[in-house]
């Protein structure tokens, strides 16, 4: 019996290929996952993408990424087709289910925390929509999560 | 130099005003304004996902080299979850190893 655990699968593709192409690739990934009795839990196809650097004299190619639940074994068999296909110049398989609980875990927790502090202070558990406009209000270097003071990081230094 | 990196990385420099006094009082390092806070605990992000370029964006200078925490501010603990989250972005090239 083997366990279940959670994979990322993205590949990347020549940047000529078409619909069918794409499709047979993902036909092919899904035979494996099925062999293995796994479940492809999404697919996302993110299009064509610049790349960082050239691989094979290409400067794009097309990004697939596929969530899959399934054992171990699966993803040695995964690795080993898609080396194979000359449309799939590069792969890369990460386990994320540990990753994903642990952040997961530490999400509740600190909510938890909170609640916690705010009854001893005698407030309700969760902020109120009051406190959390307030909240915005008043800071004034830091407006929503992911858009923060840091873009270009790098280069203010 | 390294103490005060550790102390500083996670719990420490939530405000701005804070570090400013501290900096001032020292009599040194006062001409390095960057404000040292970890944008991952600041932010709240538990997961670095090599996915997100926008996200690992500030960390890569330039050079394509990994920003140093001691530049950056970031905690230990995200530093090492950023490290590995760049160098998988570098394989599917989303981010570069080098530019020149």
């Amino acid at each position: 019996m083997s366990t279940t655990r959670q994979y990322e699968l993205i590949y990347l593709t020549q940047p000529d290929a078409s619909e069918e192409a794409l499709g047979e690739l993902h036909k092919q990934v899904l035979a494996v996952v099925d062999r293995f009795s796994g479940t492809i839990e999404r697919t996302e196809n993110w299009g064509r993408r610049k790349l960082a650097y050239e691989i094979g004299h290409q400067r794009e190619a097309t990004y697939v990424l596929e969530v899959i639940n399934g054992p171990g074994a699966m993803t040695a068999e995964l690795d080993r087709r898609l080396r194979v296909f000359d449309s799939v110049i590069r792969h890369l398989i990460v386990r994320v289910d540990e990753d994903l609980a642990s952040a997961d875990r530490s999400k509740t927790k600190r909510k938890e925390n909170m609640a916690k502090r705010r009854v001893r202070r005698g407030l309700p558990p969760e902020p109120t929509d009051a406190e959390l406009h307030r909240r915005r209000e008043e800071s004034d270097d830091f407006d929503g999560i992911g858009d923060g003071p840091y873009r270009g990081g790098g280069g203010e230094r | 130099m390294s103490d005060f990196d550790g102390g500083r990385g996670r719990s420490g420099g939530r405000d701005k005003d804070k570090d400013k006094g501290k900096d001032e009082k020292g009599g040194r390092r006062t001409f390095f304004r960057r404000r040292r806070v970890c944008k991952f605990c600041v932010e709240k992000i538990d997961y670095i996902s090599y996915k997100d370029v926008k996200l690992l964006a500030p960390f890569i200078p330039e050079r394509g080299k990994i920003q140093p925490r001691r530049i950056s501010g970031v905690c230990a603990l995200h530093q090492r979850a950023l490290q590995n989250a760049i160098k998988r972005a570098r394989q599917i090239a989303l981010v570069p190893y080098t530019t020149d």
